[in-house]
């Protein structure tokens, strides 16, 4: 019982944190149909902001929880301003051209951000600054929660609840959800889709910088391919939950996060990547729109 | 549009001209410069089968290593495990390669372009990890597979970088052939049709499902085809050749090349996997300068580099 509970807060911690980042993928995709390759590594990108600022400041007599809270700041505002460059540079030019110029595209702008981020920081695993965060714990039915899994699980779920809020009950969410049906249709109400574009660019980087820094708090560590390994975790939540609904990245990156920790802690750890990508492909045959993408036939 | 200028009836005498020309290789460089050579003649070919799949088909295929992969290793488990000669793995790599893309895709195929690209991406991860977990001793676990033999010919031991090199060569003029062909026969035609619109080619009577599963089957033997010679060149195979990241550059030439392009893969395969060689003491730099050339070439060229020529109507 105890090894069940552990791994439910394991997996819900781990699944929060996959949901900040799937909803990046998710909104992208949902606006402009293209599935952001870059994603994960500007998440990354987040992450090393943070952390310099956090190794910079060390020891400077400042506390830690405001220490963090800046680098919170300082890394989702310079997250969410290379995301609208990254969509001004590399998205809006090829949004008339074949989709698979803007997937290649992609590809090459996450190979920049990561290799960018080993030019810059070096290749090396970084260890995250310990003591910034109390180091309570409690104890439960024989499971360990830590601090960090609680902040992690808490605002996860507060950041989650904001953005559904937003996109459902305010004029400009509205304006997103009707950009991602129909772009044309949208312009013709007079909503400004290069708008709506450019805060989908905001907001899912934003969210990812915030999910790459709790990557970073939570193992403690930062290397620059970690972009494409959580990344593509984080793209399987959303897909899992139906790509382009945001309820459904929510959804699917925690039960991914539970999946996992289950697989790891019940089945061989070896085998853990086999049986996500495994599940995956069985859901795409069942049900290929994902567990809450609605059933829309294709467009011929 | 712009026509490639190897397209048409000058590539028909200029393309035969360069291939022949550079038989003559070996006599003209050093060897790890016929080396590089046969590297780019192996990974020509696993190109051109991903663009089978790709840039003809239109089926978003970004697992593609896995059927390479595939090739390598059974010539390399039957040549050091059951010393089968390395030139009769090949048929057996290509038929396991072929098999095994027929029967990942024919689910898949019906799932729609971004959907069917994840799954490809599933296939090459387990694949992967299934080499690196050494199911039942045969695959040599994360250090793969060591002492691959040479292949020999009518007797003759193709031991040397020059006669390896040829070897490779002399495949690639054939897999190009049934590339050209690929361009003008009954299944390449159906395959073009269908990628421009898949109801309009049902009205006409191609099967898009039996299309589709034999392209990804051909695609996967070319590859295969492709292993098997990547096995023989390195004497090793191990997991890390096959990894996600070969899917995305084969992906990569045929989208910056030009999808259905014959000049233009093979301009994107020295771009991708040649250049990389020459510039290997500026290799912290190298990946990173790739990322920005793909942006850059997608931006201005979204048909890529060298385009396919509007077909002869």
């Amino acid at each position: 019982m105890g090894t069940f509970i552990q791994q439910v807060v394991n997996g819900l911690t781990v699944g929060g944190i996959y949901a900040l980042i799937a909803l990046g993928y998710t909104m992208v995709y949902g606006v402009m149909r293209l599935i952001n390759f870059a994603h994960g590594d500007l998440c990354i990108l987040g992450a090393f902001v943070g952390l310099s600022l956090l190794t910079g400041a060390a020891g400077s007599g400042h506390p830690g929880a405001a220490l963090l809270l800046l680098a919170f700041v300082v890394s989702i505002i310079a997250i969410a301003v290379a995301g609208v460059v990254l969509e001004r540079i590399a998205y809006r030019p090829l949004r008339k051209a074949d989709r698979l110029a803007a997937v290649v595209s992609a590809l090459g702008a996450s190979l920049m951000i990561e290799n960018g981020i080993m030019l810059v920081w070096g290749p090396q695993v970084h260890v995250f600054p310990a003591g910034l965060l109390p180091a309570t714990t409690w104890h439960f039915a024989g499971a360990t929660i830590s601090f960090v899994q609680v902040m992690i699980i808490l605002a996860s779920l507060v950041l989650m609840a904001a953005l559904y809020a937003f996109v459902n009950h305010t004029r400009f969410g509205t304006a997103i959800r009707a950009a991602a049906i129909d772009q044309d249709a949208a312009r013709l109400m007079g909503i400004n889709v290069n708008r709506v574009i450019t805060s989908v660019f905001i907001i899912g980087p934003g969210l990812g910088a915030i999910g790459g820094l709790f990557i970073g708090i939570y193992y403690r560590e930062a290397y620059f391919t970690m972009g494409w390994t959580y990344g593509l975790y984080a793209f399987i939540a959303a897909i899992l939950g139906g790509i382009g609904n945001i309820p459904g990245a929510m959804l699917g990156g925690v039960l991914l996060g539970l999946f996992n920790a289950f697989a790891a802690g019940y089945v061989s750890s070896s085998w853990q990547d086999a049986i996500t990508f495994g599940l995956l492909i069985a859901i795409l045959l069942v049900r290929p729109s994902g567990l809450l993408g609605e059933r829309v036939a294709e467009k011929v | 549009m712009r026509g490639a200028p190897l397209g048409g009836a000058t590539g028909a005498v200029a393309g035969p001209v360069i291939w022949a020309a550079g038989l003559a290789l070996p006599f003209a460089l050093d060897s790890s410069w016929v080396s590089i050579a046969a590297f780019f003649a192996i990974y020509a070919i696993t190109a051109l089968s991903e663009d089978v799949i790709l840039g003809r088909a239109g089926m978003f295929d970004m697992g593609h290593a896995v059927y390479f992969g595939i090739g390598a290793y059974v010539t390399a488990i039957l040549n050091t495990t059951l010393n089968v000669p390395i030139l009769l793995t090949l048929p057996l790599a290509m038929l396991l390669a072929a098999a095994a893309g027929a029967l990942l895709s024919a689910p898949l195929i019906r799932l729609r372009g971004d959907y069917l690209l994840v799954a490809t991406i599933g296939f090459n991860a387990i694949f992967v990890l299934a080499m690196q977990n050494d199911p039942g001793g045969i695959t040599g676990g994360s250090d793969g597979i060591t002492g691959i033999g040479v292949p020999s010919l009518f007797g003759l031991q193709l031991e040397s970088q020059s006669a390896m090199f040829w070897l490779d060569w002399v495949v690639l003029g054939a897999v190009l052939l049934v590339m050209r062909n690929l361009d003008r026969c009954e299944f390449g035609r159906a395959l073009r049709y269908l990628k421009q619109d898949e109801l309009a080619a049902g009205t006409l009577g191609v099967d898009a499902r039996a299309v589709k599963t034999l392209a990804f089957a051909l695609g996967a033997a070319l590859a295969g085809l492709a292993g098997t010679l990547f096995a023989v060149q390195l004497s090793t195979v191990s997991p890390s050749s096959f990894v996600f990241t070969e899917s995305v550059t084969l992906f990569a030439i045929v989208i910056v090349g030009g999808q259905g392009s014959i000049p233009g893969v093979l301009l994107g395969t020295a771009l991708m996997f040649v250049v990389p060689q020459i510039f290997r003491g500026l290799a912290e730099y190298r990946y990173f300068v790739f990322g920005i050339a793909m942006v850059a070439v997608m931006v201005l060229r979204p048909q890529g580099l060298l385009p396919r020529r509007r077909a002869v109507t």
